[in-house]
């Protein structure tokens, strides 16, 4: 990265922490000509102004207005953007800091990630979301919310899984096994049974009658015993119902497959073949589909139902099953392979055995397989008094339990190995014992006995013998050992071959035995085109096995109809567990046995009722739990995210990786975390449901949050009727350690509360109890004023004491005082802490490492003068960091440390950013329009619902579109490089994207298109998804016509639009700053010191403004020697002209190109100063009071008057004994609505001055709320112990001032009413200080009016956005900072100075400002010069031309905001790239047709 | 009533702060967390805790001093255990009492007969929880107000 650096500075910064204010200084540095590391711990930057739901005072909503800039730091290619990143380390000094950075693992390559979310959807883990506060799910592979910046995930792996998954490799579908068990334990029980079906498409079945692999491989099963795997399966299978499943869309691939025989294996070939868009035709020989799942399994095993059910399912996805047609008989094989383009061979092995046993034609002797075949076909079949069924397997179990249930009174089973050898699953065996069924064993039929009927067997004693091929002992027939049985019915079940010969047709080769043989790893045949698979492959064997040869045999014939090469399948060969890892685990986890299903008792079994019960849920979570994969926090393991992303980005072999960079200086952004109020056990926090915390109530009010923005309390999901809120928890506490303020949670309080207000669907009252409300910021006393008057919002001043549940309703009584000491119980139905902030552990400990100081409550310590410095030099800091603040201060600290980096790397500005190259504008004047069509899936988003081919189908038929494509996701980085690729290839002149919204992805595909050449403005958006698949989910087939019409319109369009020419326009590299006050002068030097030009104006004959008055800051600087030095260092700068006793007569022109008009010396010179920027810091005045015998009594003073005197060491003064001073005169009333914000900290500050001289003097304070925000509380704590007393008044009932006669002396007597008291308190005063308001400058007004910028209605400047952009107006190039925007601290003023300085800065760097394409133009024939645009345009970007009598853009200032053109009354005023053709085209196009 | 301040004597605080336990007494935000978690000020609302902070910070020694509710206080340390500034209301109540005493507001004799009635009222407690006790190891359901007059007799 180091190329060159200027004076051996580096000319890169680190940012830490990627919250609001993170990503200001990050943009305001890169593009002030550095480059930025933005380095944020968790997968997204946003910090926790995205989890915010709206924001005070305006109630915007707080993710809309930070989503782009979350964008525009992300794209800027002067941002490094490293989330999920932590620092290890930051070494060196100012100007050349070494950074160690730590990547987390991701176990997600970002390079490959499309962010489409698949994965997150198929993750089996659910964790708790961090975002929503734990009160919703999240993933284990997540992002943290929908608009996260990056769009990438991450998988929370804690550890490694602690099974080898063993299931998932014995099963031959490789089921993800430990996925949907995991959901089971999670109670998620329809998603489990989506992940099931994902791999296997006769689920029910399987939970059933799968001899199930997967449980006799079982890791746990080492320990002590195999989870019930399949028993889970089914119960996942009982809890949801397979007709509720949706069917996917898929695109018709043209091609047909045959496949013979409807048994499992065809079913899976025909299922997976038509999720490829293949048409399957299944030709079944009998007259139901199911194959041995119909005709040979019992009813009581397998209810028929559910085989029905889902063989249904798979003809919804356009499988079509011609049963009764037997292939060879009714239709060839040759026929078929001339209709299909693959035939898939799956016809089972149902023919029975035969015993080869003399009298084996006598009736009463009868197959296994027909015999079953027949009971389930529904034929009438009967059974003897004694039925003998011979054989050892399933199907000799299923024949014995079957003719029980038929009426048979005596069956015994004939087997002729011992019950070692029974083939035959146990449970089968065991089941059939307990319905009394007889087993004997080493015993043949030797002879069938009978006159015209069977009526005895002869049988033959066996013994066992040497292995045979089956690796099984032989039976060997003991001579002489015959015997006779009478009999009515035998069964023959010994095993069943398949009836292969219709396939020699096509000389398909058969084994000797008659089984078809394949390519084991295909299941092709020696035939092209031709592949086989199932029982008639392998002669008889299980269900799942017949499944997984039709998904072995799905997958060759896909892959042979696209011509591709056929793909052996993996042999995966499930692991045991070591004896070191049983025992680990055992230690771990103990022993637990097997939850078993229930069964319905032997005596109640009737007929063909289904045996086993299944689980209930509870059962089914306990038995869930045992899984070891599911034992790891986070990430199990499953792997289902590697199977699921397309853009094979999954990796979990991932480690952390470390990296260096080097940077000149670093800025602290990292936040704050907000307190966790469990310790305060009266408060029931954790203890009580529904008492939440602020900011869990913002996800419940928010409409992302967990509950959609439905209201609710958490015990039972109901609207709350009456919610309390209670500040100051974790704030002003000092028995907690926390004894600060939190600033922010007074003015948050009410906006949840007018917010909660707003959402109810029931009427709903809220109380805050507050000790002081603080609402001192910029129109919050307006906010809190609005929410009593106008919203009802009940204010009580009280700390609430406990709060307790009532009964068992979930409703909550608050226990608090009020002011006159009546103690109160009052219901509410839930509870709101209003928690303050404290900084994070992690924040404080790499803080301590690099040396930084912070303050005892681990926030970042801070100098008045110097408020984004830390103690340690090219280490900035900002946001709540420093100090509790809300987000408008945020961002003004960051603009500010980011301006005080800027002078402080100057030298080596633009030494490592990088410009963006184009290559050479291509002309496309006089073409005929050439369009290309690009739209976009969005992986599900939209092509979940739109049918993405039909509609690119669609455009291509549109007249000049000369390519259309889709994109799994048009936004990636692929498929930019893909469209510019297809730009230059197709010669396109026009390119439509149809995807999501413009808002965020038109910059994107501008820049991609001019990448490539073009125009950046020759490029068209539909957004077929926010207006389309989002808001018509339900509808697929109409959101695909309303996408061809949105397509439609935008390439009607695209066939007017043209290239468009943004003025370039040079910058003036000179700044204006208007102010000579403290933040004036801030400002002007910090652009001074990059090397600008400065003009610094100041009305007065010295510099200074109201700082001149003040002498000493609470924590004791010297104000009058740091503004000396300030003065000075202002006057001897050579970049800074400084102009005193100076008057803004006149200003024009534009961003980059200003010139003010100046008047000197009262108006004996007039002169024009030429600049690029202007920086508003007029400040504001002391208000004048006429209340309280100001002026008519000299001991009632202001303030300031005050703090002069004490310098004075005025002795009426500082050796007075009692001193009142009244707060809030003249402000928080009608006339001026406001908080001044500084005057409870100016009087706190004077009143501990006095008693530093005077110890014994007497303080009163009377005050409506004291309002000592953040750390300025610990001078109100010092301003008690020192003996200072605080009286609150109200509004209604201000104190009384008087004179009053007493002898010879005229007492100045204040009265005021203490309410603690409950009486009157008269205080005889020496002097009265008032703390006056903070007004206005007078000359605001025209300072607005010449520099076309607003003022609220106090007159202070109105800023272009009262929380993102606090030093920046509408009009570009104009500043402000100070008290000229609104009351505030000094500390305030020059840090807001340095974010003005440093603002304007990312101006003065350029070498030209590109301005705005897309502005109005004026058709001077049709102009009537009404100015009726004049009037109404907000940026004075149109006048009328007086001389011609029309009126004229100026396209530097337009914004393309489109008012005029919507005002004009004769249409003469139009908007490029909104012209009213280009228009009207898109409506006829909606309308009408092409 | 009007208080006049200029009658008071705005060294009181000074002078409770300089007592054991009254150290903290200026720290006092006036929250009316003590009068809230006051299990005295529950069955009495004329005991009022953030109110006696006030009369002391204002300087009316003569009105708290000899003030009944003094005694009030049965020393349970609750509003002591919350207090968000740690004013130890608990401890100033000591304060206070001696101060009373020190000062010949109430007499030490008084203090004796509200010793004795602490002591006595600890084994009326003890006595009627022994009934309660008892009475729920025979199975009986009693009312704990009907037990005063027996365990008066009992004492």
């Amino acid at each position: 990265m180091e190329k060159q650096s200027g004076n051996g500075k580096i000319g890169a910064v680190l940012v830490v922490g990627g919250g609001v204010g993170g990503i200001q200084a990050a943009l305001d540095l890169a593009e002030s000509g550095y480059y930025v590391y933005l380095v944020e711990k968790s997968p997204s930057i946003g910090g926790v102004m995205a989890q915010l739901d709206k924001t005070f005072p305006t109630n915007d909503c707080s993710m809309c207005i930070l989503s782009p800039k979350l964008v525009e730091v992300a794209s800027h290619q002067n941002v490094s953007l490293r989330t999920y990143t932590e620092i290890e380390s930051i070494n060196g000094e100012a100007g050349n800091f070494n950074v160690k950075l730590r990547k987390k693992a991701t176990y997600v390559d970002w390079e490959k990630c499309t962010g489409c979310g698949v994965c997150s959807e198929w993750c089996p883990v659910v964790m708790k979301s961090e975002f929503n506060m734990g009160l919703g799910p999240r993933r284990a592979i997540y992002t943290p919310f929908p608009q996260a910046v990056p769009k990438k995930f991450v998988i929370d792996k804690e550890e490694e899984r602690l099974c080898h998954a063993a299931c998932r490799d014995a099963c031959p579908l490789h089921m993800n096994v430990p996925g949907y068990i995991k959901l089971i334990a999670e109670g998620q029980n329809e998603e489990a049974y989506k992940l099931i079906s994902a791999t296997n498409p006769l689920p029910a079945i399987c939970g059933r009658i799968c001899y199930a692999p997967c449980q006799e491989a079982c890791n746990r099963g080492q320990l002590d015993e195999p989870l019930a795997i399949r028993d889970l399966k089914r119960f996942a299978t009982d809890d949801f119902d397979i007709e509720k499943l949706e069917v996917p869309a898929v695109e018709p691939s043209g091609k047909k497959v045959a496949i013979v025989g409807a048994g499992p294996a065809g079913l899976v070939a025909a299922h997976d073949l038509a999720l490829k868009g293949h048409k399957a035709v299944i030709f079944e020989a009998l007259p139901k589909p199911g194959g041995m799942l119909q005709v040979g399994i019992p009813e009581y095993r397998l209810p028929k139902e559910l085989v029905r059910k889902e063989i249904e399912y798979i003809t919804k996805l356009g499988v079509e099953i011609k049963t009764g047609v037997e292939i060879g008989k009714h239709i060839s094989l040759g026929e078929l392979r001339g209709e299909f383009n693959a035939i898939f061979i799956g016809i089972g092995a149902h023919q029975g055995m035969e015993l080869r046993v003399p009298g084996e034609d006598l009736p009463g002797v009868v197959q296994g397989v027909e015999f079953l075949r027949n009971v389930n076909l529904g034929k009438r079949v009967r059974v003897g008094r004694k039925v003998a069924v011979i054989g050892g397997g399933n199907t000799a179990l299923d024949c014995a339990r079957t003719a029980k249930r038929l009426g048979a009174e005596e069956v015994a089973i004939l087997y002729r190995r011992t019950r070692a050898e029974m083939p035959a699953s146990v449970e089968e065996i065991d089941a059939a014992e307990a319905e009394g069924i007889k087993i004997e064993f080493l015993v043949a039929p030797s002879r069938f006995i009978g006159n015209k009927r069977l009526s005895k067997v002869e049988l033959i004693r066996m013994k066992l013998g040497a292995p045979d091929a089956s690796g099984r002992p032989r039976p060997v027939p003991v001579e002489g050992s015959e015997f006779q049985l009478s009999i009515n019915t035998v069964i023959a079940a010994l095993g069943q071959a398949a009836k292969t010969d219709f396939v020699k047709e096509l000389g398909i080769s058969l084994s000797k035995r008659g089984i078809i043989e394949v390519d084991p790893g295909t299941g092709a045949t020696n035939i092209e085109g031709v592949f086989a698979g199932g029982d008639a492959v392998t002669g008889p064997a299980f269900v799942v096995d017949a499944m997984a040869a039709g998904r072995r045999a799905a997958r060759s014939i896909d892959a042979f109809l696209s011509g591709m090469p056929l793909p052996a399948e993996e042999k995966s060969e499930p692991q045991k567990l070591t004896s070191e890892e049983i025992q680990r685990l055992k230690n771990r986890f103990g022993e637990s046995s097997q939850h078993k299903m229930a069964e319905v008792p032997v005596e109640q079994r009737e007929g063909f009722g289904e045996v086993t019960l299944g689980y209930s849920k509870q059962e089914a979570c306990k038995e869930a739990e045992r899984c070891l994969a599911g034992q790891v926090t986070g990430c199990i393991q499953c792997l289902e995210c590697v199977d699921r992303c397309e853009a094979k980005a999954i990796d979990h072999s991932m480690k952390d990786t470390f990296e260096e960079v080097k940077v000149g200086a670093v800025v602290f952004a990292g936040g704050y975390e907000c307190y966790n109020p469990s310790e305060l056990y009266e408060l029931g926090y954790g203890r009580l449901p529904n008492v939440v915390t602020s900011i869990e109530f913002e996800r419940i009010l928010s409409a992302s949050g967990p509950f959609q923005g439905v209201l609710q309390r958490l015990s039972d999901g109901v609207p709350p009727q009456k919610i309390a809120f209670i500040q100051c928890v974790g704030s002003r506490d000092a028995k907690h350690n926390r004894p600060y303020c939190s600033s922010v949670c007074c003015t948050y309080a009410i906006k949840e509360a007018m917010i909660a207000k707003e959402h109810s669907t029931v009427p709903l009252d809220v109380t805050i109890f507050f000790m002081d409300l603080r609402t001192y910021g910029k129109d919050f006393d307006r906010y809190y004023e609005r929410a009593k008057e106008e919203s009802g919002i009940q204010f009580v001043r009280s700390k609430v004491y406990s709060v307790e549940a009532v009964d068992s309703t979930g409703d909550l009584v608050v226990k608090f005082t009020t002011e006159d000491g009546a103690i109160k119980n009052e219901k509410f139905s839930m509870v709101v802490l209003s928690v303050g902030f404290q900084s994070s552990p992690e924040l404080v400990k790499l803080a301590k490492e690099v040396g930084i100081q912070l303050n005892p409550y681990g926030f970042c310590q801070t100098k008045p003068f110097s408020p984004v410095e830390t103690s340690k030099p090219g280490i900035f800091v900002c946001g709540a960091f420093s100090a509790p603040k809300d987000i408008p201060e945020t961002v003004m600290q960051a603009s500010g440390a980011a301006g005080e980096i800027s002078a402080f790397l100057a030298s080596a500005r633009k030494t490592l950013t990088k410009e963006r190259v184009y290559p050479p504008e291509k002309d496309v004047a006089g073409e005929e329009p050439r369009i290309g069509v690009f739209i976009c899936h969005c992986g599900i988003n939209i092509g979940g619902y739109v049918n993405v081919p039909d509609a690119t189908e669609f455009a291509r038929t549109l007249p000049n579109v000369a390519y259309a494509e889709r994109n799994l996701f048009t936004c990636s980085q692929d498929t930019q490089e893909r469209i510019k690729k297809v730009i230059e290839e197709y010669k396109l002149n026009r390119v439509v994207v149809a995807s999501c919204t413009p808002r965020t992805h038109e910059p994107l595909f501008r820049e991609t298109i001019r990448k490539a050449g073009l125009n950046p403005y020759l490029f068209e958006m539909a957004n077929i998804r926010d207006q389309c698949s989002w808001v018509h989910m339900r509808e697929p087939d109409k959101a695909t016509e309303k996408a061809k019409d949105l397509i439609k319109m935008a390439v009607a369009k695209a066939r007017l639009i043209e290239p468009l020419k943004p003025l370039s326009l040079p910058v003036n590299r000179a700044a204006l700053v208007i102010g000579g006050g403290v933040a004036g002068m801030t400002g002007a030097l910090t652009l001074a010191e990059q090397g600008f030009e400065v003009h610094l104006i100041e009305k007065s004959n010295v510099l200074g403004g109201i700082a001149r008055r003040i002498h000493y800051s609470l924590d004791g600087e010297d104000v009058q020697q740091f503004l000396g030095k300030l003065i000075k260092k202002v006057q001897e700068h050579p970049k800074i002209r400084v102009y005193t006793d100076t008057w803004i007569v006149d200003v024009r022109g534009y961003v980059g190109n200003f010139t003010t008009e100046i008047m000197r010396y009262r108006g004996r010179v007039i002169e024009k100063i030429d600049h690029g920027v202007a920086i508003i810091a007029t400040g504001a005045e002391e208000y004048k009071p006429d209340e309280y015998l100001y002026g008519r009594d000299p001991r009632v003073l202001t303030q300031l008057e005050l703090e002069e005197e004490i310098v004075k060491k005025n002795p009426d003064i500082v050796n007075c004994d009692n001193l009142v001073m009244i707060q809030c005169v003249g402000c928080r009333n009608d006339e001026r609505p406001y908080c001044s914000r500084v005057c409870c900290n100016e009087a706190i500050k004077n009143a501990l001055k006095l008693k530093e001289m005077k110890p014994d003097m007497n303080i009163y304070v009377l005050y409506r709320d004291i309002r000592t925000y953040g750390f300025y509380e610990e001078y109100y704590e010092e301003a008690r112990r020192k003996g200072i007393i605080f009286l609150h008044y109200d509004l209604e009932d201000k104190p009384k001032v008087r004179q009053e006669r007493k002898g010879s002396q005229l007492l100045l007597r204040v009265q005021v009413k203490d309410k603690v008291l409950g009486d009157e308190i008269a205080i005889d005063a020496d002097i009265i200080a008032l703390s006056v308001a903070m007004a206005s400058s007078p000359d605001v007004r025209e300072l607005a009016m010449l520099y076309k910028v607003p003022v609220n209605e106090d007159g202070f400047f109105l800023e272009a956005h009262v929380k993102l952009r606090p030093v920046d107006f509408a009009t570009d190039g104009v500043f402000v900072c100070g008290l000229a925007h609104a009351p505030k601290s000094l500390e305030e003023s020059i840090a807001q100075a340095k974010a003005a300085a440093s603002r304007a800065t990312t101006i003065l760097v350029k070498d030209a400002i590109i301005g705005e394409g897309i502005v109005a133009f004026v058709d001077e024939a049709l102009c009537s010069g009404c100015g009726v645009c004049e009037v109404l345009c907000p940026y004075g970007a149109i006048a009328v031309n007086r001389d011609k009598g029309v009126s004229a853009v100026n396209e530097a200032l337009c914004k393309g905001c489109g008012t005029c053109c919507a005002a004009c009354p004769s249409g003469a005023v139009q908007q490029r790239g909104f012209t009213r053709k280009q228009i009207s085209v898109m409506l006829d196009a909606a309308l009408t047709g092409v | 009533m009007t208080v006049t301040l200029s009658e008071l004597d705005t060294r009181f605080k000074y002078d409770v702060a300089n007592e054991p336990g009254g150290e903290n007494i200026k720290l006092c935000f006036a929250c009316g967390l003590c009068t809230a978690s006051c299990p005295v000020a529950d069955i009495d609302q004329k005991f009022n805790p953030r109110r006696i902070i006030r009369m002391v910070l204002l300087g009316m020694r003569k009105e708290v001093l000899s003030s009944d509710t003094i005694w009030f206080c049965i020393q349970c340390y609750n509003c002591q255990g919350h207090c968000p500034q740690n004013v130890d209301f608990a401890d100033i109540m000591k304060a206070l009492r001696s101060m009373a005493v020190r000062e010949g507001y109430v007499a030490p004799s008084f203090v004796e007969k509200i010793k004795e009635i602490d002591v006595f009222c600890q084994k009326l407690r003890h006595e009627m929880v022994s009934a309660i006790v008892d009475s729920r190891s025979r199975g009986v359901e009693v009312e704990p107000s009907g037990l005063a007059k027996e365990a008066l007799q009992r004492l």
